[in-house]
């Protein structure tokens, strides 16, 4: 016992760190197949309804058949049991609606959402640091005055509205942007490695892929930003304002540091440590709130698959994406963690 | 590297020159020989024999042939595809086909007698949503070569109808069985072909699967070796396209085919493509439940009548929007039988007063249930609940509109526990026969409470129009039938909602079938 607890505190505490939030994340995944498989069960409503059609429906032999393949027939800890003995075994179930593994439905939508997302993320990491920044140094300025606007409006405007106008200004009416989807009409995907069609592109060497993938990207994911780069500009103006009063700022003027180091160097950087966290939640919130901005743009990610398989009660994709989405939670958690350590040396992991 | 204010300001500049530099002039530009068709898709699979979505049947219909077919609008006329119009025996119990020896798969391997009946009982016995269509239905071969010989236990001259549906679309059985196909009993387990047409298609039509994404598009190419005359695309792609971007898609030339606009979108586009608004197959009705156990006042005859008598049927019509029909009872316009618009129901105010004091109910209050997280053609069961909540007040009926999901309005609607509601009926296949399960007794009637026996004189002419061959015949007693039911059944028919698509004018106009949306084998790039 004493063995394992010295071999426990040799570990660098980054390891000890990661291995104990990781043992605490796999609790946490198994409460989560709890609370979704209960709640699938309390929603009112028949899979059998809302999968076979209005005939089938009414056809005992067609519905015993239907509730047999998706277990449906066994009683409920039973479901419950043999769900986790899969989960075990990496299998998902199968979805009711698609007829496929929801582990090969997830590995198809989750990519595109993810790359979706994180080309938002980058661009409302950048715009928004950037323009935080700004509205810091000119404080009730009038950049500062047009910065908190623009901020104010970016967490306003429905997403929804912000799609379908800048689909019509940018695609309709200037015809600058292309059309729905991720690829032009019946375009060929480059080589699955991924499933991210930029990256795997780029790993391929299929430069006018990379060029057209790149392309769908841009609208829907600054669409997906615009609501994130108003809270991190925000943030970042709050983080900053409070550095900039910092003596250790003050002193970095007095010894007469370049202004753009102080800023960069001496105030935006403890200023970081806020903004990550918020990028870390908004990150989060981008992967399971795509489905308004998949909608528009024909996207087809998670969140419509996550949308569709709720209206159609498939039990097994609805509680597969739940999972992941929290596995991704988690994780992000983590490296949001990681990164505290690794800009702010004051933190320590352990 | 320290990155500068500067350079974070050029960031996105730079990468948008960037990308714009990868992608070549014209690369969004389409080719001439791609037809692009944009609809909202209802997909779940590529089987045939597993799908009864209209998706699936607009994307499998130039892939699957059937042994019979419809051509253009028309769902009265049966035309030869893969076999000549059946030989029907007076019985209306057996059904000859022959095959036509032309007929040939994509593999080059020719149609045969061996195929069909692999693919009917394929279709049986996977236990599918289109199983239905062939319950209690014998295939076998015929006498003489190509012959195919089909036998119903009950006499069923609606047959033919069902088999053009794509769903029983016949298949390679060779290709199928190869791939984990079985059509034997038990098919529901261990049939496993499912997958494998998803990723190539086994059928005669002449389009090949190419891509198959439920979530994005569906992509068809032309089947080179294809028996029958060539179709006018090398390729066709049918996109998920939700339709606030398909009026936009269109006029931008990005698809050259929209099929879920609403009837108010077609102002916008009548000048920049061709607009189509008519009557879709759906029919929305309304019915006031029989059964006194779960509403004593909705199942009193004269408040159903009553009921019948106030609604502002001309009214709710108009909410229907353009291009929206009203039939005379159950059977939609387009169908043979369908009744007459003005031999419906028709609104009469003091009438409706008189027969609610008939009831003896005094201020009544009802429950009225409809769907309230989807539309039908666009339009919303809300307004139309409203619009009919009003009319009822009129003449003195309180109604308490009850908004539902769809997940568990089904449920409710389907166990028959609903007093008054707002519902829909999508045709199973284009015959009226399909229209019967609304008699008493019958499946929509239970849901209406409508038990049997309780209207001897419908129930006598739905048993001769089942069973009658002669076509002229069969109209005049689906005419009766229809007009008892309007007289003593629960139902009433609202509207059937409009169905309204743009096409672009590249193309000869499009017209619309009700079993497949568009026919994508018969559209052609307009005439110079």
């Amino acid at each position: 016992m004493s063995f394992l607890r010295s071999a426990w505190y040799a570990l660098p505490n980054l390891v000890r760190f990661v291995i104990r939030r990781l043992f605490v994340g796999v609790l946490l995944c198994l409460g989560i197949t709890l609370v979704s498989f209960a709640l699938t069960q309390v929603v009112p409503g028949d899979p059998v309804s809302a999968n076979l059609g209005d005939r089938a429906a009414s056809d005992p032999e067609i519905v015993a058949a239907f509730r047999a393949r998706y277990g449906l027939d066994k009683p409920v800890p039973q479901q419950y049991l043999l769900y986790l003995e899969r989960l075990v075994h990496g299998d998902l179930g199968e979805s009711q609606q698609t007829k496929r593994p929801v582990t090969t439905d997830l590995a198809q939508y989750l990519p595109a959402t993810i790359e979706l997302a994180t080309a938002a993320m980058i661009l409302a990491l950048v715009l928004g640091i950037s323009l935080g920044v700004v509205a810091a140094i000119g404080r009730d300025r009038w950049p500062d005055q047009v910065i908190r606007v623009i901020s104010l409006a970016g967490v306003s405007i429905p997403t929804f509205w912000l799609a379908l106008v800048t689909f019509y200004i940018f695609f309709f009416k200037l015809g600058i942007a292309p059309g729905v989807g991720r690829l032009n009409p019946g375009g060929k995907a480059p080589p699955s490695i991924t499933n991210m069609f930029t990256i795997d592109a780029l790993l391929s060497g299929q430069w006018t892929t990379l060029g057209i993938a790149a392309s769908h990207l841009v609208l829907p994911a600054t669409v997906l930003a615009i609501y994130t780069v108003g809270s991190i500009t925000r943030f970042t103006r709050a983080a900053m304002l409070e550095s900039l009063s910092q003596d250790y700022v003050r002193a970095a003027r007095a010894k007469g540091l370049p202004e753009r180091t102080v800023i960069l160097r001496h105030a935006l950087r403890p200023a970081l440590a806020a903004i990550v966290t918020v990028a870390g939640m908004a990150f989060g919130r981008m992967l399971s709130g795509t489905v308004l901005v998949e909608s528009v743009f024909s996207w087809p990610g998670i969140g419509q698959y996550a949308y569709k398989s709720a209206l159609a009660l498939d039990l097994r994709a609805i509680m597969g994406v739940s999972l992941v989405v929290a596995a991704i939670y988690i994780l992000v958690n983590m490296a949001v963690d990681i990164i505290y350590a690794l800009i702010d040396p004051r933190i320590r992991l352990g | 590297m320290i990155i500068t204010r500067r350079m974070l300001g050029v960031l996105p500049i730079a990468m948008a020159a960037a990308v714009a530099g990868m992608v070549p002039a014209g690369a969004f530009a389409q080719d001439a020989s791609t037809l692009v068709v944009d609809t909202a898709f209802q997909l779940k699979t590529a089987d045939p024999a597993r799908e009864f979505e209209p998706t699936a049947n607009l994307v499998l219909h130039p892939v699957y042939e059937t042994l019979i077919t419809f051509k253009g609008s028309d769902l009265t006329t049966l035309v030869p595809s893969l076999a000549s119009i059946p030989v029907v025996a007076p019985d209306a119990k057996t059904f000859t086909f022959t095959l036509n020896p032309a007929a040939k798969f994509s593999d080059g391997s020719p149609v045969t007698v061996d195929d069909v009946i692999f693919s009917f009982n394929r279709v049986k016995n996977v236990k599918g949503s289109p199983s239905f269509l062939l319950d209690g239905v014998t295939v076998a071969k015929g006498a003489k070569d190509g012959e195919i010989v089909l036998t119903t236990e009950q006499p069923d001259p609606g047959l033919p109808y069902k088999l053009a549906n794509p769903a029983v679309g016949i298949v390679n059985s060779k290709l199928v069985k190869a791939n984990q196909g079985s059509a034997d009993e038990g098919a529901d387990k261990t049939d496993r072909a499912e997958a494998f047409l998803a990723s190539t298609s086994a059928g005669s039509g002449p389009y090949i699967l190419d891509k198959f994404d439920m979530a994005a598009e569906v992509v068809l190419k032309r089947n080179d070796a294809y028996w029958g005359a060539k179709p006018a695309y090398d390729q066709i792609v049918v996109r998920n396209v939700d339709t606030s971007a398909q009026q936009m898609n269109v006029m931008r030339g990005d698809s050259q085919i929209a099929l879920d606009l609403r009837p108010d979108q077609l102002d916008a586009i009548k000048d920049a493509a061709y607009t189509l608004s008519v009557p879709g197959a759906d029919v929305v009705f309304m019915f006031t439940n029989a059964n006194p156990e779960i509403s004593a006042t909705a199942a009193n005859p004269d408040f159903q009548q009553a009921v019948r008598l106030a609604i502002d049927y001309d009214g709710i019509l108009a909410i229907a929007g353009e291009g929206a029909a009203r039939p005379g009872s159950i059977i939609p316009t387009m169908f043979a039988g369908a009744l007459p618009t003005d031999q419906g129901p028709k609104r009469d105010v003091e009438a409706a007063k008189a027969a609610l004091a008939k009831s003896g109910i005094k201020d009544p209050v009802i429950e009225l249930t409809y769907v309230s997280d989807i539309t039908k053609n666009g339009v919303s069961f809300a307004d139309v609940a409203a619009k009919m909540q009003a009319d009822l007040k009129e003449v003195g009926i309180t109604a308490e509109l009850k908004p539902s999901p769809v997940s568990t309005f089904l449920d409710d609607y389907r166990a028959g526990t609903l007093p008054m509601t707002i519902v829909w009926w999508g045709p199973d296949y284009p015959d009226p026969s399909d229209y019967l399960l609304f008699g008493p007794g019958e499946k929509v009637g239970l849901r209406a409470g409508w038990k049997a026996g309780s209207a001897p004189e419908v129930t006598e002419i739905a048993k001769k129009a089942a069973v009658e061959i002669d076509q002229a015949k069969r109209i005049e007693l689906y005419d009766a039938w229809q007009k008892a039911l309007n007289a003593q059944g629960p139902f009433t028919s609202l509207f059937q909602p409009a169905f309204s698509m743009a096409s672009s004018k590249t193309l000869e106009p499009v017209e619309y079938n009700a079993m497949w949306t568009i026919d994508l084998t018969a559209i052609a790039p307009a005439k110079q």
